[in-house]
């Protein structure tokens, strides 16, 4: 006899799953619209204008560009690689997500199961996320190497080089928030935050700032883009690592760039400000009581929560691409060995007296 | 001792991410200010100042008479010989006088619009007027021809420039147009 409860636990996991992947399948493409938007208003522009009301079909008609198109591989390309390193790096990407926790869990209501907002509380979150997300980066070399040309390959070994100075930096910095939670779940890193915008690790006062910081920072690096995009730096190298994909294959590579974005952009709020949780703690408000204590509302609430800091966040992200110029190759390894790293020590030091 | 005050405030400038913050904000105040694009052809036209020198047209007085005397001064003042003036005589009162123009065409492609013709006019038959949609499919429409220049405009002569139209963009069978309502105008932000 099967199970009904393992049945229904399974069809859970897997409509959660399936829920994810089709939400990060179809971020990039108002990702695209907003990131364009952005930079035509930044710049006085109005930014996509005449596909649609306000540009907004513009993604759409991207999409079909980009599945219409030729499917170009150079002939003296290493075609088995070629083919492989856009899903080897998109993969990952998407892996991430199984970490990161979006909301509370609640009780769904009439069937009584707990209906988890993450798909998995690992008790190694961070770290995972962590190994899983240095992961996409030999979708990036792979691609450099297999187009065999000059641009892509530099693109390959540029990327190469930086993830390795600042993966050790974003390491630390999840050393930070780890020795200030105590804990290296994520979903336990969150609660460790809840009740109002004080407990949040950011205003860990004075290592907070700091550990926040050099994450930023690191994770702009990691995720290629301004002003560390030297891997896909149009101006010395064409395109970078994808300048010889085209069709369907880049817009993997783009798709790539957008979810890491959006995992960078996740990762800080769970790990600085305070996930799903809302700047003052509604539950102590008497009067909304009544509203707060239906678990499903207040997981809404957190999602909600949750959503908006993203947002920022990504907004953040385009923010700066439009305001900083791109950094020199040795001014990119300075900062990430000589100034992050003696920080990230330092600010190790200071956290470890606090938590004495 | 200046030197070493402005080390330290240098530096807490700098952890504190003063300059970039600065840039920040610079970004973001364009971000919500309006954009200044022109939105051509779909919304607005941009309607030229009086002193704008474009399309040249051929006038007519008040009574419907053509103003060119067929002097042909404005094909000598040319410097690219671009005008061409054939005069004819004709005394049905089409012109001011007997003497008019049986062929004047001009090469816009060859013109460089330096208005030399216009001032060379003795009745001010000939202005440069405010078209500046000149594009053609055939090469042949370059020529412009009597007829079409003595056609009215559709911007007017007295019509005060500089301001942005309301404008559609109308495509039929002859070819696409921006059709401007100078009745709803606003000025340029600038």
């Amino acid at each position: 006899m099967i199970d009904l409860n393992l049945v229904i636990e399974v069809l859970i996991i897997i409509f959660k799953v399936v829920f994810v992947t089709m939400v990060l399948f179809s971020l990039p493409m108002p990702l695209t619209w907003i990131e364009r938007k952005v930079a035509g208003h930044m710049q006085a522009r109005l930014g996509p204008w005449r596909v649609g009301p306000h540009g907004l079909l513009q993604p759409l008609a991207d999409t079909i560009k980009l599945l219409l198109k030729e499917d170009i591989v150079p002939e003296n390309a290493d075609k088995f690689l070629f083919k492989l390193a856009p899903i080897i790096s998109m993969v990952p990407a998407f892996a991430v997500f199984v970490a990161i926790p979006v909301g509370d869990s609640f009780k769904i209501p009439f069937i009584e199961k707990t209906f988890t907002l993450y798909i998995s509380d690992m008790n190694v979150g961070i770290l995972y996320v962590l190994a899983i997300g240095g992961l996409s980066i030999y979708g990036i070399i792979l691609g450099g190497w297999a187009s065999n040309s000059k641009y892509s390959l530099l693109g390959g070994l540029r990327s190469a080089a930086q993830m390795i100075s600042y993966e050790v930096a974003l390491s630390f910095a999840a050393i930070g928030v780890v020795m200030m939670t105590n804990s290296l779940s994520l979903v336990d890193m969150v609660r460790a935050q809840d009740g109002g915008f004080w407990h949040w690790n950011i205003l860990y006062l004075p290592v907070g700032p700091v550990w926040f910081a050099v994450f930023f920072i690191a994770a702009l690096a990691e995720i290629n883009r301004v002003p560390f995009d030297l891997p896909e730096d149009e101006g010395t190298l064409a395109a970078g690592y994808h300048t010889e994909y085209s069709g369907m294959r880049f817009s993997f590579f783009m798709l790539t760039e957008y979810v890491a974005m959006v995992t960078a952009s996740a990762l800080a709020v769970v790990m600085f400000f305070g996930g799903w949780n809302a700047p003052i703690d509604f539950r102590t408000i008497e009067i909304l009581t009544p509203i707060t204590s239906v678990s499903w509302i207040y997981s809404c609430f957190g999602l909600f929560w949750f959503t908006v800091k993203v947002s920022f966040f990504i907004y953040l992200f385009m923010w700066i691409r439009f305001t900083l110029p791109r950094y020199r190759y040795d001014q990119l390894m300075t900062v990430g060995w000589k100034i992050l790293i003696p920080i990230c020590l330092g600010a190790i030091l200071v956290t470890g007296f606090m938590r004495i | 001792m200046s030197g070493i005050g402005d080390c330290i405030i240098g530096f807490v400038k700098k952890a504190l991410f003063a300059d970039f913050i600065k840039g920040l904000n610079i970004t973001l105040k364009y971000n919500f200010s309006k954009s200044i694009t022109l939105r051509y052809p779909d919304d607005e036209k941009w309607i030229p100042h009086k002193r704008w020198r474009g399309l040249h047209t051929l006038n007519k007085d008040d009574k419907g008479r053509e103003l060119c005397v067929a002097c042909e001064l404005c094909a000598r003042a040319c410097p690219t010989n671009c005008i061409t003036v054939v005069p004819m005589e004709d005394d049905t009162g089409k012109g001011i006088t007997d003497r008019i123009a049986k062929i004047w065409t001009v090469d816009i492609v060859r013109c460089l619009f330096c208005g030399y013709c216009e001032d060379a006019c003795p009745t001010r038959a000939l202005r440069l007027g405010r078209d500046y949609e000149l594009s053609v499919i055939d090469i042949k429409g370059t020529f412009k021809t009597k007829k079409e220049l003595l056609q009215q405009k559709d911007i007017p002569e007295g019509v005060e420039g500089g301001v942005i139209a309301k404008a559609r963009f109308v495509r039929t069978d002859d070819g696409i147009k921006v059709v401007a309502d100078l009745g709803q105008t606003k000025k340029r932000k600038l």
